[in-house]
């Protein structure tokens, strides 16, 4: 551009300034609030909460969190996609944790973690597939592969409960420590921050956040689409993996029905923890610090001595809160 | 200097008995200022003129006053009492219809069905059926159009959809009917029969607020005319105290209207680098064309012609039922067969819908433009940031993007500066071809003038350009050949010297076919 054509330009129309946007107490909250929620959430419960600062009730709570962490930072990149959720981590969290303890009774845990990983990827690329290539609702076709998978783990397993050996590798890895944090809270760190890395700073998690933001302008950018829905639906299942294994190390068994509403878990704290729904916007880190909210809440309702139904109920209430203001925050920042 | 009207006006001003005012209305998105501070008043009786180019905020002044938007700051008022603000129902009840540009009919609906949408007279539950037929056969009567009310709206042509979705905003019984570019994809004949019914309808008492591009229709029947630019008012004024040329600088701001009209120095094209032949797809019925290193080709037409879908096909973004394309670079000729090989052949596509399927508005200004380039700017499938931004900020500050901050999201920025983006990632690929698909639809004056030097520029550097224009000021201006596209043919091409507003339109519209020019 010349700059006639500017001073021409800037004679007409002026300098065009980005007007600053007034505050708006919805924008702040889904894009800044669960940084100072959390921050609230934990000093409040230290100080007013008996027995929530304990060394113990701490590493209990990470015990808890650590297998849906696992799956909700995974979870967090098909969300990101603007595809809703992977509904299956259910299925693929039980199939997990079952065949780690049933194949390495069997065998060797190698190869139950080979199997589990086959499976893993075959539930990326049928997920996968089915949405990013058949264009297929995302909420419906893992609906179904959720179903289709708890079938196959019901019809192999009959379903009985597995358990580990007293002394086994296994149920050592479930209570291993690091100094004073368990191994579990451990790998719930480590993959954070490897999935951040994948998501900020590659290729394909900077395709995914674009395809999440818009997809037609994704594609005719000349991306391949597909490969982007089946890598999102892929890390998704092979952290639902990880997040098995945990879950069955910890407990030292499995069974068919353990994982369930691991689903509606992992999207909670994806979603408190500001990912918008409607994609493109959102991190992994974010998605840990939902969990740590939505765990810490749960804790300080058990120290209250509330029950699990009010603690469902609860849940259920701010994913509500934290899916409306989701919306209203995006009309109002207009995008 | 903005004059009152005088009391030389053939019907009655607005004076103090306004049926509908706009008051101090401002209108954002996002960072983008759509309409800023505008008051207007209608009378009863009053046809209502408001023109300015694309983009100037006729449309989103007019969804405030119908309340589909909610103003940021002002106010709508009828008869002297305040309208809740961003209510459809509200604007309804007080007798505000407003006749889409887009048409807002659904497809598989009846005409009738149609007609009574969100009006539908029922009784515990079902739809009254009759009633419903009467509704719609006396409000077409009232227009005076004749169509089978059983008919579904996807069995009627352009023309017929538009007349009933007239008849639909008559139904409500309206005080005030707004209509929005009711023309732009009218014949000649069955304008004139709108303009006709229009005047009727004001003789009725009827205030009517009618946007439109076309200059001859704004002094055929309206009163006065307020004329908007960048989402400013820029005048009022009664229609026997203007003249069209007059109207026309305000439009487009007389600075301004000399720099758009500065000619390209004619190039001399190079070898044929975009070849098409024989393409067909939904509504392109076969059709050739080539276009030569450093040249622009135009492609004009009116709306529906075929245009977007012609060139869809060409790059592959739609699939075609027929025909080949081919590009030539470097003496290697290539086959086209999907989009991803156009675009690794060297094509850059920017398409009409610049919100939808140019960018993505949550994500920077920076990664927007990053994103056709990931290959140059990454290693080991890492993305290399530092020099994403040097990139980024290179081209940025290439296309004039303002304000030059490249962190900020795309969505924040106004139209103008959006296309700039849009226009930025694919000049980072140095394209061999180029596809405009109206680069300039709701963009400012300003940035107007900015693109189209970035496009001249584009095509003296080599590079072969096709560009689709509804604006025929821009395509007039930019293009060294023109090809008139109408129902999915090419009905003509025209030279540079050949083409002029008038020429282009008569192909466009099948004119000169019944007067055997």
């Amino acid at each position: 551009m010349t700059n006639e054509a500017q001073s021409v330009a800037e004679a007409v129309v002026g300098e065009p300034a980005i007007e600053k946007q007034p505050f708006n107490l919805l924008v702040w909250m889904s894009s800044r609030g669960i940084f100072v929620f959390t921050t609230v959430l934990v000093v409040v419960a230290a100080i007013f909460i008996d027995g929530f600062a304990s060394l113990d009730n701490i590493t209990d709570v990470f015990n808890r969190a650590a297998p849906i962490g696992i799956v909700a930072v995974g979870m967090t990149f098909v969300v990101i996609s603007a595809n809703y959720l992977d509904l299956s981590v259910v299925a693929q969290v039980a199939t997990a944790a079952v065949v780690l303890i049933a194949v390495s009774n069997e065998s060797n845990i190698p190869a139950a973690m080979a199997l589990a990983f086959v499976i893993a990827l075959l539930y990326g690329l049928v997920n996968g597939v089915a949405v990013g290539v058949f264009k297929a609702n995302a909420v419906i076709v893992t609906l179904s592969t959720t179903f289709i998978g708890l079938g196959i783990l019901r019809w192999f397993s009959g379903g009985s409960i597995y358990f580990g050996p007293q002394d086994g590798a296994i149920r050592s890895f479930g209570l291993a420590k690091i100094g004073p944090f368990p191994l579990s809270m451990i790998v719930l760190i480590l993959m954070t921050l490897i999935l951040s890395f994948v998501l900020t700073r590659t290729n394909f998690g900077f395709l995914v956040r674009s395809y999440g933001s818009n997809r037609d302008a994704t594609r005719l950018a000349g991306v391949n689409t597909a490969w982007v829905v089946i890598g999102a639906f892929t890390i998704t299942s092979i952290a639902a993996m990880i997040g098995g294994f945990v879950l069955g190390a910890f407990s030292n068994t499995a069974v068919s029905s353990m994982s369930t509403g691991f689903d509606f878990r992992a999207l909670a704290a994806i979603i408190v923890g500001g990912t918008s729904v409607f994609g493109g916007r959102g991190s992994v880190l974010r998605t840990l610090l939902g969990v740590v909210f939505v765990s810490v809440l749960t804790n300080i309702m058990v120290l209250s001595g509330l029950g699990f139904g009010v603690q469902q109920m609860a849940i259920g209430a701010l994913i509500v809160a934290a899916v409306s203001i989701d919306s209203l925050a995006r009309k109002a920042s207009g995008t | 200097m903005s004059e009152n009207p005088t009391t030389e006006t053939t019907r009655q001003d607005a004076g103090g008995r306004a049926i509908i005012e706009a008051r101090n209305v401002v209108k954002r998105f996002g960072g983008a200022t759509a309409v800023d501070d505008v008051s207007i008043e209608v009378a009863p009786g009053e046809i209502y003129g408001l023109v300015g180019e694309n983009g100037a905020g006729k449309s989103t002044l007019m969804r405030v006053l119908a309340g589909i938007l909610t103003p940021d700051h002002g106010s709508v008022v009828v008869d002297g009492r305040e309208l809740e603000a961003g209510s459809t129902r509200a604007a309804l009840e007080a007798g505000i219809s407003l006749v889409h540009q887009e048409l807002s009919l659904v497809p598989e609906l009846t005409v009738a069905e149609n007609i009574v949408l969100g009006t539908t007279p029922v009784q515990a539950g079902f739809i009254k059926k009759r009633e419903m037929k009467k509704i719609a056969s006396d409000a077409l009567e009232e227009i005076r159009v004749q169509v089978d009310l059983d008919e579904p709206i996807v069995r009627l042509s352009v023309a017929l959809r538009q007349f009933v979705e007239i008849a639909r905003a008559i139904a409500r019984k309206p005080r005030v009917l707004i209509l929005d570019e009711p023309t732009a994809t009218l014949t000649p004949a069955e304008t004139d029969y709108l303009l006709d019914m229009l005047e009727r309808l004001a003789g009725q008492g009827l205030a009517i607020i009618y946007i439109s591009h076309r200059i001859p229709e704004i002094f055929r029947i309206c009163n006065r005319v307020s004329v908007l630019r960048d989402g400013h008012l820029v005048d009022t004024v009664s229609i026997s105290d203007i003249k069209p040329n007059e109207i026309v600088d305000k439009m487009v701001g007389r600075e301004l209207k000399q720099e758009l009209e500065t000619s390209r120095t004619k190039v001399a094209a190079g070898d044929v680098v975009l070849q098409a032949r024989g393409i067909k797809a939904p509504g392109v019925n076969g059709i050739d064309l080539d276009v030569r290193a450093g040249e622009i080709v135009g492609l004009g037409g009116l709306v529906g012609a075929g245009r977007t879908e012609l060139v869809r096909a060409i790059v592959g973004a739609d699939i075609k039922s027929a025909g080949t394309v081919t590009i030539n670079t470097d003496g290697t000729m290539r086959r086209v067969n999907s989009y991803r090989s156009a675009i690794s052949h060297g094509f850059a596509y920017v398409p009409e819908e610049r919100r939808t399927d140019g960018l993505a508005l949550t994500m920077t200004v920076s990664d927007n433009i990053a994103l056709p380039n990931r290959s140059q700017l990454s290693r080991y499938s890492v993305l290399m940031r530092g020099k994403i931004g040097t990139f980024a900020k290179e081209l940025a500050d290439a296309v004039g993007l303002r304000p030059p901050e490249i962190q900020r999201e795309a969505g924040d920025f106004s139209g103008g500066n959006q296309q700039k983006v849009v226009l930025a990632k694919w000049l980072g690929r140095k394209p061999d071809v180029i596809i405009l698909d109206e680069p300039t639809r709701g963009v400012d004056v300003g940035a107007k003038v900015e693109i189209h030097r970035l496009v001249r520029d584009l095509a003296e550097g080599g590079t072969a350009v096709l560009v689709v224009s509804s604006d025929l000021p821009e395509l007039l201006d930019l293009a060294d050949v023109i090809h008139v596209v109408r129902d999915g043919r090419i009905a003509g091409t025209l030279s540079r010297d050949e083409a002029d507003e008038k020429s282009v339109m008569s192909l466009a519209s099948g004119e000169s076919q019944v007067r055997g020019l």
